[in-house]
């Protein structure tokens, strides 16, 4: 009876385990939704060369968020719920154009993307930056997966790629790049992806 | 300049209802921001000086992937402007990086010469410590890549991986030695004791530390405690950074510490405390609650000067 009642146990914690598989989300995510991605993307890079700033919903309904201005001195951070209007006051004073940002953070949150952000990275000491965004999962996990974010990075250049199709550091090594400690898979040649328990 | 700062947040737009923001220093401070009192061991002037006298440093043997320009560009980089250490993204620095920055504070000489004397030798001694990085260390310093600016910051990445090759604690107990890799693992972890332990071996600091790694310190009211302490010396607290900047949307937080942070400055308005401190590489402002500053705070630790004689 025990045996058996460890066997089941086993078992659940297995089905568990498999189910944090990064075959529940794969790069078809990237062209199912490619278009408001991509529209996302662009929209953040022509914001942030106005000012820089980075957005993030830090509940679990999507109704509240994380929003990071960047000056040349201070960043301010900011966490508030979406309906109020101290969204746009801020966005005004700092000199955000205040309907793209809110535009970008509503498509953002039809695709429950979390995060984007603009990374810094060095190849052989020169500084790069690449778009990073975070969307949460729309599958089904189970309470236990650790796999919930599906992770994208926008590089300006194309990048280089072992025969896998995992990002490497640069052409000339076959060292992978990680970010944020992930290694990242292909999706073409600016646009890779990786499964985390992180958004960011 | 943080009083400005302050003022500006005390300016309505800000604090409006708000339970909790940051607002980090994304660049270092002025050099004329930093303090410089009387106090110091060594000022900052006598690091610059001394690092002017180096002239055509050679690339050492003991560390060869470690690009001699650089290293002492970032050298003076970090004695002119402490602020800027940064301890990279995704590892476990963050207790040698409020260490370092500490040193810095109190003694930039000490720092320079400490650093220069392990590039060229490959061995250094500071106070009774003697630092012998192993091999391992000698070789990966210079090669931790993708950690934001830490990628080409080679003297902050020897200094952190020296510290900890040498100082060990119990959560470094089934990683003891050093893999490609392990600086974002248990290797590189520094638990509370092993932190305090670090700054009584190389600051010349009195250090009074209250909490432990799962137990809130009983200090009483949080605020009152770290406001006392902050008029007569420097503050580190030991804290659970996993609420303040979230990273997933799970409801429940495991509540242990994660991070050291160095408080810069403490004030309380409207039932709301305002701290400034320094992590990685900037200054942040965080408001928050008392019971959210309870809530986060696992450990407080009290450095005071050591008067001449207690060495």
């Amino acid at each position: 009876m025990i045996k058996t009642a460890i066997s089941i146990l086993s078992s659940c914690i297995i089905l568990c385990m498999l189910s944090c598989s990064s075959r529940n989300i794969t790069a078809k995510y990237y062209y199912e939704h490619e278009q408001t991605l991509n529209r996302i993307e662009e929209s953040y890079q022509d914001l942030y060369r106005q000012q820089p700033f980075t957005v993030a919903f830090t509940a679990k309904d999507f109704k509240t968020i994380s929003l990071e201005i960047i000056t040349d001195t201070l960043s301010y951070i900011y966490e508030f719920p979406l309906h109020e209007s101290r969204l746009t006051d801020t966005l005004v004073k700092y000199g955000l154009p205040a309907p793209g940002v809110i535009e970008l953070i509503r498509q953002m949150q039809s695709i429950r993307c979390t995060w984007t952000n603009m990374l810094t990275y060095y190849v052989d000491e020169k500084k790069n930056s690449m778009v990073f965004m975070s969307v949460k999962s729309v599958k089904r996990v189970l309470p236990l997966s650790y796999k919930k974010y599906y992770v994208l990075a926008y590089f300006s250049q194309p990048q280089s790629f072992d025969g896998s199709g995992k990002l490497l550091d640069k052409k000339t090594t076959r060292r992978l790049r990680k970010i944020n400690g992930q290694t990242f898979n292909r999706i073409n040649d600016k646009v890779c992806y990786t499964i985390s328990g992180h958004f960011r | 300049m943080i009083s400005d700062y302050l003022a500006f947040f005390k300016r309505g737009l800000l604090t409006g209802g708000m339970l909790l923001y940051t607002v980090s220093q994304t660049f270092a401070l002025p050099a004329n921001d930093l303090p410089e009192d009387s106090l110091v061991t060594s000022t900052r002037q006598q690091a610059i000086a001394f690092l002017d006298e180096i002239k055509g440093l050679g690339p050492s043997a003991a560390w060869p992937h470690i690009k001699p320009a650089l290293f002492l560009q970032n050298l003076r980089t970090n004695v002119e402007q402490p602020a800027s250490i940064y301890p990279g993204n995704g590892t476990n620095f963050c207790g040698y990086g409020a260490l370092t920055y500490l040193f810095l504070l109190d003694d930039p000489l000490g720092y320079a010469k400490l650093l220069t004397q392990l590039y060229r030798e490959g061995t250094a001694s500071f106070g009774k410590t003697l630092f012998t990085p192993s091999a391992a260390i000698k070789k990966a310093a210079g090669t931790l890549r993708f950690k934001g600016v830490l990628d080409i910051r080679p003297a902050e990445q020897l200094w952190f991986l020296c510290l900890a090759d040498h100082y060990k604690g119990y959560l470094n107990f089934l990683n003891r030695r050093y893999d490609p890799g392990d600086e974002d693992r248990f290797w590189a972890s520094v638990n509370y004791a092993k932190f305090n332990r670090m700054l009584r071996k190389l600051l010349r600091y009195k250090v009074k530390a209250r909490g432990a790694d799962l137990v809130r310190p009983r200090v009483g009211d949080r605020y009152d405690h770290i406001n006392e302490r902050m008029k007569t010396g420097t503050v580190v607290l030991y804290i659970n950074n996993r609420i303040i900047h979230k990273k997933n949307h799970v409801n429940i937080k495991l509540g242990f510490p994660t991070h050291f942070i160095v408080a810069e400055k403490i004030s309380l308005e409207n039932d709301l405390v305002t701290l400034v401190y320094w992590d990685y590489g900037s200054k942040t402002l965080l408001q928050l609650s008392p019971a959210f500053l309870k809530r986060v705070i696992y450990g407080i630790t009290y450095c005071t000067k050591n008067e001449p004689g207690d060495d």
